[in-house]
């Protein structure tokens, strides 16, 4: 986004909103891999522990899904720069 | 548009609150789309069965296409209820990313 037609007061306001839209975000997305995960890989309650395949598994889950979501920004970026671009030449 | 001190220029070192808003607003819709992209995504593309913690090829392609995709569907809705928007008479939507 561009925030380069703001004051000065304006962007610092914008920088503690971003910044704590993205504290927000990270909760979120916390708890939502938690759910995530647990759900795709825990399945047997025969133990309370977790099984090292299990364990495994949750760490496979993670490790994906913070690659995925890395991916998607990239491509997500990409795509607004684009538009970006696109709309810069009317 | 000056109105009750909120006008579009603002004095050095304030807060224009309308434009402010905006921003915040696009910011919102930003980020929802992108949480509903990551979503949408995960769920088609990445096989629940986590043999490995790396994204394969076939799920990197898949992701690369479910977000162009995405983003298609996401013109097509918007080109449509534009034209329904102006069928109707009314104002089109300002359904623009």
């Amino acid at each position: 986004m561009d925030f380069s037609s703001m004051s000065s007061a304006e962007q610092a306001h914008m920088t503690r909103v971003i910044e704590r839209k993205q504290m927000q975000d990270f909760m979120r997305m916390y708890s939502s891999l938690v759910e995530r995960c647990f759900n795709s890989c825990c399945n047997d309650f025969t133990s309370k522990a977790l099984s090292s395949k299990e364990e495994q598994c949750v760490l496979n889950c993670t490790d994906k899904f913070l690659k995925h979501s890395e991916r998607v920004g990239a491509r997500f970026a990409e795509h607004n720069a684009e538009m970006m671009g696109a709309s810069a030449q009317k | 548009m000056s109105f009750l001190g909120r006008g579009s220029a603002p004095a050095a070192g304030g807060i224009n609150q309308e434009r402010v808003d905006m921003a915040t607003q696009e910011l919102d819709m930003i980020t929802d789309i992108f949480n509903r992209l990551v979503s949408s995504c995960h769920a088609k593309c990445i096989s629940p069965r986590y043999a490995e913690g790396d994204l394969n090829k076939g799920e990197s392609v898949c992701i690369d296409r479910c977000v162009a995709k995405f983003f298609e569907v996401n013109k097509k809705v918007g080109e449509k209820m534009q034209s329904v928007g102006a069928a109707a008479g009314g104002n089109p939507g300002g359904f623009s990313l």
